[in-house]
Order: structure tokens, then C-alpha cells, then sequence
């Protein structure tokens, strides 16, 4: 697959208000394929743990009957951290609290669907 | 401050890089200073995320809190690096003992025993196949399906990080409580008022309307507590639908810990056949709405956080 397509919607997504990073992550070994973090941000333990959670969340979901997870959202105290993804990929984001998570949610679903 | 702590600090002012905040964090711990050891510990691993040795010593640093399931975590998770890690098998070993679970105990140690030598994890494995047998007398039937024993650190004597550095200071079989109650909860509700069991399933009915909504409460090992699930065919799954759930809390709790983002305030996964949330409640509990994939997400947050106030209210009059 064409890497340009990944990075267009990253620097898409980055260019939000609020947005701190954006990757591709694979779920299997939660490596990030691509990223766009700012300065601090470290992207190895952001895409760790965003698969991990989204992991988690894909096999409890399917062991309580729910099926296939299509977007996860982890609020906290200054700052969300989003995923959708399809197969092994996920789009990531991490953002501070100001960020307009509706519209992220919008256009991470939207990405997550053009991973097929 | 001793000569180890004062040479590894210079050292890692020296080269932050460098991984000498491993045996920093666990020096700190052992001289007593747990805070300091979690913080060189958990700044340590945003450096290195995949330092099994690292997840290894922030779990000891949990484990002399007493906050087992956070050493459980970080155990798990040296594992998944480094699945050979004979201290992480020890110490979730240790764990699942203190928790009752002497099967699940005896094959970690059983794992570490392969690896590692040390007459110490046999002199343990020997005790736990004694408490086993004297369970398994009491009862009747085999320990996993028993009722736990309380998590008492007054029936163990030695600390969890002693087992992990296989000083196994195990319990005699006579320290091990067998109980018939159900298991406590550490600071959480574990008693309700007789007759209480009728109310607690119906504490979010009133929120719900008419919507395809549902809201349980479950305390820190997914028990429920208040709330009730009933799936098409009149069936109560609420018990099986809080464990499989429960654990993602756990996960959300872990990233939070290293991204620096604060306390997690809530999660929502949104699946083929349900939209799921969840928010932290009082007392290590746990807040969980699940509604119909179709029902606006924006209505499933608001309902969270009405719900929350109907349990932090429910369960201060039991707390």
C-alpha cells in the first residue's frame, strides 16, 4: 500500500486544534507505521498503549456479543486519546482537552474506512 | 540518601537516556521511598516503553503499596516483553495467591520453576500444593470455583517483592483464611442492607426511559454491584457482560499512567452492536452504559453522567 494516503490524512488530522500527535498503528505489535507527534510527545508509548486499549476493547467487546469495535475514545482529565482503525491499522490521536473530539470522531471513522 | 542512590541519580542526570533509572527506582523502593521510586520509575518508562525489566520494578514499587492490581498489570505486562521473566512470573504468582487463586498460583511458579533454580520458588510451590489440599478438604471440591480469601496482608507474612526476589516467604497453610462469604473488596461496599438486591438492580432504571440502555456498577473485580443486564431472552448477563468489560477500565487506567494525561475521566468504544461507556465511581468502582448501536453517542454520555451521580449517591450510603 501506498505510504502517501496515511500521510495525508495525518497531516490532516494533525492540523485540528488541540491535536498533540497522530500515528498509524499497527494493533498486533503496537509499532506506529507513521506518525506526527509534536515535541515531547513520544510516539512508541502512545502507539503501545493506543493498541493495547484498542486491543482490549476489540476482545471484550466481542466476548460480551457487542462484535467489532469501530472507534475508541479514552477520556481524561487534560486530554483524549482516539482510535479507529480496520484489520491491524489504527488511526490514533492524542489531543488536549480543547480539541473538538466530535469532529475528530468524524474523520477518524471516515480514515478507519479507507484503510480497506 | 545512600552511595547506590546518590551514583545511579548522577549517572541518570548524567545520560536521562539511560536505563540506569531501573536499579535507581528499585533502590529508592528499598530504601522506603516508594513515591520517588514510581516517579523515576514511570518517567523511566516513557523513555523506554518496552523495558520489561522497568515494568518489572514499577510492579515491585505497586506491590509494596499493597495496590496488587496495579503490580499485576505491570507484571503482565513484563511478561508480554520478555515472557521468560522469572521475577514477574514469581510475583503474579504471589498475587494469584493472595487472591485465592492457588491453581492459577501454582502454574506461574511452576512457569519460574523451569527457568530458574531457586530452592526457594520449589519450598513454595510445595506450600501452596498444602494450602491447595487443605482447601480442597474444607470445601470439597477444587480451590478455582471456592470462595477467595480476603486480600489480608496481616495472613502473609513477607512482602510481595520479597517473593519476587524468591525470598518466598510463604504462608503456612493454616495462614490462609478459608471463608465462606464473598470475597472482600477493598474499600468498596461489600455489605447492603437485606433485601437491598432488588433496589441495587433497579438503581438506573429510571434514567433509562425508553431507550435501549442499560447501567451497571461494578466494583474493582467486576463484580456488579447495582444495575442489571438482560439480554432477548430475558436472561440476567450482567455478571458475564462486568467481567469481560471490566478489565478494558484497567487498560484505560494503565495508558493514562504513562501519557502524562491525567486520571481517566471515561471510555467509549463504539462496536457493530452497541456503544459501550464507562467512568471511573467511587471506591475503586466502575459505571458502565451500554445502549443500542443506533442511539445518538451524545445521549449515551449524558446518561453516563447521570448515572454516575445515582451511584455516587447509592453508594455513599453503603460506604
Amino acid at each position: 500500500m501506498n505510504a502517501a494516503p496515511w500521510l495525508a490524512t495525518l497531516t490532516a488530522l494533525s492540523r485540528h486544534r488541540g491535536v498533540l500527535g497522530t500515528l498509524l498503528v499497527s494493533e498486533r505489535d503496537g509499532l506506529a507505521v507513521e506518525s506526527m507527534v509534536q515535541i515531547g510527545v513520544n510516539a512508541e508509548t502512545v502507539a503501545a498503549l493506543a493498541a493495547s486499549l484498542h486491543r482490549k476493547a476489540r476482545l471484550a467487546s466481542a466476548a460480551a456479543g457487542y462484535g467489532g469495535v469501530h472507534f475508541v475514545r479514552l477520556d481524561a482529565e487534560r486530554g483524549h486519546v482516539l482510535a479507529a482503525g480496520r484489520d491491524d491499522l489504527l488511526f490514533v490521536v492524542i489531543s488536549e482537552s480543547r480539541a473538538n473530539t466530535g469532529l475528530l470522531r468524524v474523520e477518524l471513522i471516515r480514515a478507519a474506512a479507507g484503510l480497506a | 540518601m545512600s552511595e547506590e542512590i546518590r551514583r545511579l541519580s548522577d549517572v541518570l542526570v548524567r545520560d536521562p537516556a539511560s536505563r540506569a533509572f531501573v536499579p535507581l527506582a528499585d533502590a529508592l523502593r528499598r530504601a522506603g521511598d516508594l513515591a520517588t521510586a514510581e516517579r523515576i520509575a514511570v518517567r523511566g518508562l516513557e523513555r523506554h516503553p518496552y523495558d520489561a525489566d522497568a515494568h518489572d520494578t514499577l510492579a515491585r514499587i505497586h506491590a509494596d503499596r499493597g495496590d496488587l492490581d496495579r503490580a499485576a498489570d505491570e507484571w503482565s505486562m513484563a511478561l508480554r516483553l520478555d515472557p521468560r521473566l522469572t521475577s514477574a512470573q514469581k510475583g503474579l504468582g504471589f498475587i494469584d495467591y493472595r487472591r485465592g487463586m492457588l491453581e492459577s498460583a501454582e502454574r506461574w511458579l511452576g512457569a519460574a520453576a523451569e527457568h530458574d533454580d531457586d530452592p526457594s520458588i520449589a519450598r513454595a510451590l510445595a506450600t501452596i500444593s498444602r494450602a491447595r489440599a487443605t482447601v480442597n478438604g474444607a470445601n470439597g471440591h477444587r480451590d478455582e470455583g471456592a470462595p477467595r480469601p480476603p486480600v489480608d496482608t496481616d495472613t502473609v507474612t513477607g512482602s510481595v517483592t520479597d517473593v519476587a526476589a524468591v525470598n518466598v516467604a510463604a504462608p503456612s497453610p493454616v495462614a490462609i483464611p478459608v471463608v465462606a462469604s464473598p470475597p472482600a473488596v477493598p474499600d468498596a461496599p461489600s455489605v447492603a442492607p437485606v433485601g437491598a438486591g432488588a433496589q441495587a438492580r433497579q438503581l438506573f432504571a429510571p434514567l433509562m426511559g425508553n431507550e435501549a440502555l442499560t447501567a451497571l456498577l461494578l466494583d474493582s473485580d467486576g463484580l456488579v454491584l447495582a444495575g442489571a443486564y438482560v439480554d432477548g431472552d430475558g436472561r440476567d448477563i450482567a455478571e458475564e457482560v462486568g467481567a469481560e468489560l471490566a478489565g478494558v477500565s484497567d487498560e484505560a487506567a494503565r495508558s493514562m499512567r504513562h501519557l502524562g494525561l491525567g486520571a481517566w475521566t471515561s471510555l467509549q468504544v463504539e462496536a457493530d452492536a452497541a456503544i459501550v461507556a464507562m467512568t471511573p465511581a467511587p471506591h475503586g468502582a466502575l459505571l458502565l452504559v451500554a445502549a443500542a448501536r443506533e442511539t445518538p453517542v451524545g445521549l449515551v454520555r449524558v446518561i453516563l453522567g447521570r448515572a454516575l451521580a445515582v451511584a455516587r449517591e447509592w453508594l455513599a450510603r453503603f460506604a
